[in-house]
């Protein structure tokens, strides 16, 4: 009886699991995260839902041990006396062992998974250098073929958001970079931010990543950065390569050429060098 | 005159305001002069809980604020003020000093000692963490208000071209010294521990709170003077015109090094003493001795190892850090977490269990604790954490671990240790009440954070779009918040009548009370004991007054002094017990 249960209880998860996905138009299925649209969503959404099946059976299980010595050996009466039992080894020896597996297993997904996600794309199509500075972002997309080399950028502030835009389906790489505080560049869509450190030395982060899906999203500054901190978020407009080089080619006839590094009236910038800031605009 | 001016004194604080004896003035002279441990607590305890409220106060004014969208509660910079006061205060002004609270009044009776070793250097280390917070806490009332760059005071966000005003000074300078007494009690605890202890008391003996305030204690001389060190390197940018945490030479990184090293440490620190007091509450409520006591010990000793080799975890996303060792060094810490909670279960297990307010204050720890520990191990995975960290899934995270802990187990102790205190009992329904709401309302307001977090909700915000589709999950946290704040009232209204309840007259008002604090008066005369009980187990008190059932734990157990098995040190339990059936050990 109580195994036909368990065994009905698992089938039902099991068919409610199957049905998650990270692509799933219900944000119950996709165990809170947004729509995944890079291409380490993959890698992210596989450990996501195989952690969270392994901590919910682990916390069923010790959450149900608890329950059941607490209601099954309540006191019934004033005067009980139950067995002192202090020790008992071999139980002991598995409830030590058996976390040890649990956290080994755990661990080799997890590597596999954050190389994966961290794994760099030789020669991707794009580079944008994202500058986070109190409280706004610039974002320069350097090199780029559409302006025939010339670099252009785009920025905003708190009122007028800054719109990131990006190319579905090719590699873009992202160099962060601060000439203030310590920002960190968050697209929840992507399943990553890094933060984005001022300063020189091995500080100058930066990743590989390619959009997936077209779509605007939101971005947003994760690392208290001072007062309008909160303020600090951003548009990621991810549109087909065409429209992306249409974009770069209206930013150039803008006039928002060259690479600020820091906000948009600075030309300097402590900490980065010369060949990196000082860009004329 | 010190003897008996604070023998009187340790009635005085039994029995607020009914006890007329000693005026206003003749008060306050003992209070600024004992140097009774057990004084010297309760003005630990009496001090974090108000720091505690205070913490609680702008946790609600943050609640308030996040409410709604586009709420105007508070200013950006006054919700910036409020959560870097929020989390300062609840970590280092209450659930630090709270330890050093509870560890005062209970260690010294428990190792069967009259006092700690250095009872003025334990009234001056009180001083120090009163002076230190007040200058802390004094942030909010100078002109440009309280620091506002988070607890954790990253730089360069905390030099002095980003968060000038006096705020921040009074807040580095302010912790440091609150941090000095930090470690000066630490050292006395360790050094009371290791010397004052009964005879007979051996080391495997001692009760598990005893075992986790040394253990605490030892991390607190490994991590705060690290913390000390940096917060003057802080002090010296800010004010003296350094460039420690110039970006320049990598200043950023080197902060967050030196800052969690202390910062993750810090986290047992405030974790370990609030173990122990659920770890001693278990078995009287249960009427089992503790399941596996070595095994306890070991798995204490391994995660308080552990914990200054994990700092980094906190450092994913900086891109600095090696994040396979740390992340492995993390998962590690589950395995004598685990260990921790099968020997809590295996205490419960098979016992006789009542459902008294302590107890079930630390069958709420057990369960809060256990989901902040599993999404303690998630975050721990750094291609989980690039997603999660900063966001509120891991303000959900260490609100379940830090609350499920210290909130939890500090009530725990308070219900359990009240006649200990005060002579007095705390009243069942109104415990029952407060834990009800307190659970009710600690769940509402968390639970639906982690969600928040995932979703996208980073942490640190002022305000949220009503586009970004936060609202809902927001409110019930909300009114969550309220409703734990409002758990507090029942709690102040059982202290409040509780000064005309009857004295409970007895040592052991629980009746299955096992450590040294339960065979002497509640509350203990001024040097705790008029006589000691041999000691030949870690539970002396209640093998003296229930040596029938002490030695039915003798054959229970047969193997009990063998040296592999998982009990304390048992030797000689026979004689006390008069157990005359088992060989000598």
């Amino acid at each position: 009886m109580g195994r036909r249960k368990l065994a009905v209880l698992l089938a039902v998860a099991a068919v409610v699991l199957s049905a998650c996905g990270k692509m799933d138009d219900s944000q119950i299925m996709r165990l809170a995260l947004p729509q995944a649209a890079s291409d380490r969503g993959d890698a992210v959404w596989n450990l996501w839902l195989g952690t969270w099946i392994a901590v919910l059976a682990i916390f069923l299980l010790v959450f149900g041990l608890i329950l059941y010595a607490a209601i099954r050996y309540r006191r019934r009466s004033d005067d009980e006396i139950p067995t002192q039992v202090r020790y008992n080894l071999p139980i002991e020896a598995l409830y030590t062992i058996a976390p040890i597996v649990i956290v080994a297993v755990f661990f080799f997904h997890t590597v596999t998974a954050q190389n994966e996600i961290t794994a760099d794309v030789e020669n991707p199509d794009h580079t944008i250098q994202v500058v986070g500075s109190k409280w706004q972002w610039t974002f320069n997309y350097l090199e780029p073929e559409a302006t025939n080399g010339e670099a252009v950028f785009d920025f905003g502030d708190t009122e007028n958001l800054p719109e990131l835009t990006l190319p579905v389906g090719e590699s873009v790489r992202f160099e962060l970079r601060s000439p203030d505080v310590i920002h960190s560049f968050w697209i929840p869509e992507f399943y990553f931010k890094m933060d984005v450190v001022p300063g020189e030395g091995p500080q100058k982060n930066r990743f590989d990543m390619t959009p997936t899906r077209e779509g605007t999203f939101t971005g947003r500054c994760a690392e208290l950065c001072g007062l309008y901190h909160s303020r600090m978020i951003f548009r990621v407009n991810v549109v087909s390569p065409e429209e992306y080089q249409a974009h770069l080619r209206d930013l150039q006839a803008r006039g928002q050429t060259g690479s600020p590094a820091g906000m948009v009236s600075a030309d300097t910038v402590a900490g980065l060098g010369d060949s990196e800031s000082g860009v004329e605009n | 005159m010190a003897t008996t001016a604070a023998f009187e004194e340790s009635r005085t604080e039994a029995t607020p305001r009914s006890d007329r004896s000693a005026s206003f003035g003749q008060r306050a002279v003992i209070l600024l002069t004992t140097t009774d441990h057990k004084v010297i607590g309760n003005m630990y305890l009496i001090t974090s809980f108000f720091f505690f409220i205070v913490g609680g106060i702008l946790a609600l004014a943050i609640r308030a604020n996040l409410a709604q969208p586009g709420s105007s509660v508070l200013s950006d910079e006054a919700y910036n003020q409020a959560f870097t006061m929020h989390g300062t205060i609840m970590l280092l002004l209450f659930a630090t000093p709270l330890f050093f609270g509870f560890a005062n009044v209970i260690m010294p009776l428990q190792i069967g000692a009259p006092d700690v070793a250095f009872p003025r250097l334990n009234m001056f280390s009180y001083w120090l963490y009163l002076f230190g917070g007040t200058i802390v806490v004094a942030g909010l009332f100078v002109p440009g208000g309280a620091a506002s760059f988070g607890w954790f005071a990253y730089a360069p966000l905390s030099d002095s071209v980003h968060s000038p005003g006096m705020g921040g000074d009074l807040w580095v300078m302010g912790l440091w010294l609150a941090g000095l007494g930090t470690i000066l009690g630490a050292v006395n605890f360790i050094t009371t521990i290791f010397c004052m202890r009964v005879p007979g008391m051996t080391m495997f003996r001692m009760p598990i709170f005893v075992w986790n305030t040394l253990v605490t204690s030892l991390l607190v001389i490994i991590a705060f003077p690290i913390f000390a060190a940096a917060l003057l390197a802080l002090a010296a940018d800010r004010m003296l015109g350094a460039n420690v945490f110039d970006p320049a030479t990598g200043g950023p990184i080197l902060w967050q090094h030196l800052f969690w090293f202390f910062g993750h440490p810090e986290v047992y620190i405030i974790a370990l003493p609030f173990f122990g007091i659920v770890t001693e509450i278990l078995p009287v409520f249960s009427r089992k001795p503790i399941f596996g006591y070595v095994g306890l010990v070991a798995a204490t000793l391994m995660i308080a190892a552990l914990s200054v080799a994990v700092w980094a975890h906190h450092m994913f996303v900086t891109g600095a850090v090696d994040l396979a060792f740390f992340s492995f060094m993390t998962f590690l810490i589950a395995i004598p977490t685990g260990v921790k909670f099968f020997n809590w279960i295996g205490t419960i297990w098979g016992g006789s269990v009542s459902f008294d307010t302590p107890m079930l204050f630390s069958l709420g720890f057990l369960v809060t604790f256990l989901f902040g520990g599993l999404t303690g191990v998630i975050l721990a995975s750094p291609a989980l954490d690039f997603h999660l960290s900063d966001s509120y899934f891991v303000v959900a995270h260490f609100h379940y671990v830090v609350f499920g802990t210290v909130v939890f187990a500090m009530f725990a102790g308070f219900y359990f240790w009240w006649p200990k205190f005060t002579g007095k009992m705390l009243d069942e329904k109104l415990g029952k009440i407060h834990f009800w709401l307190l659970f009710v309302g600690f769940h509402m307001t968390f639970l639906v954070q982690h969600w928040l977090g995932v979703e996208g909700m980073p942490r640190r915000y002022a305000d949220y779009l009503p586009t970004d589709g936060f609202t809902t999950l927001n409110e019930i946290s909300s009114i969550g918040a309220f409703l734990l704040g409002a758990s507090t009232l029942p709690f102040f209204y059982n202290v409040w009548v509780s000064r005309t309840k009857p004295l409970v007259q007895l040592d052991d008002p629980w009746g299955w009370g096992r450590s040294l604090e339960w065979a002497t008066s509640s509350p203990p005369p001024r040097h705790n004991f008029h006589s000691l009980p041999r000691i030949r187990s870690e539970s002396p008190a209640f093998d003296l007054h229930h040596p029938e059932i002490a030695e039915l734990e003798l054959i229970h157990n047969p193997d009990e002094d063998s040296v592999f098995a998982d009990a304390p040190d048992v030797n000689g339990k026979a004689d006390v017990t008069g157990h005359d059936t088992k060989k000598d050990g």
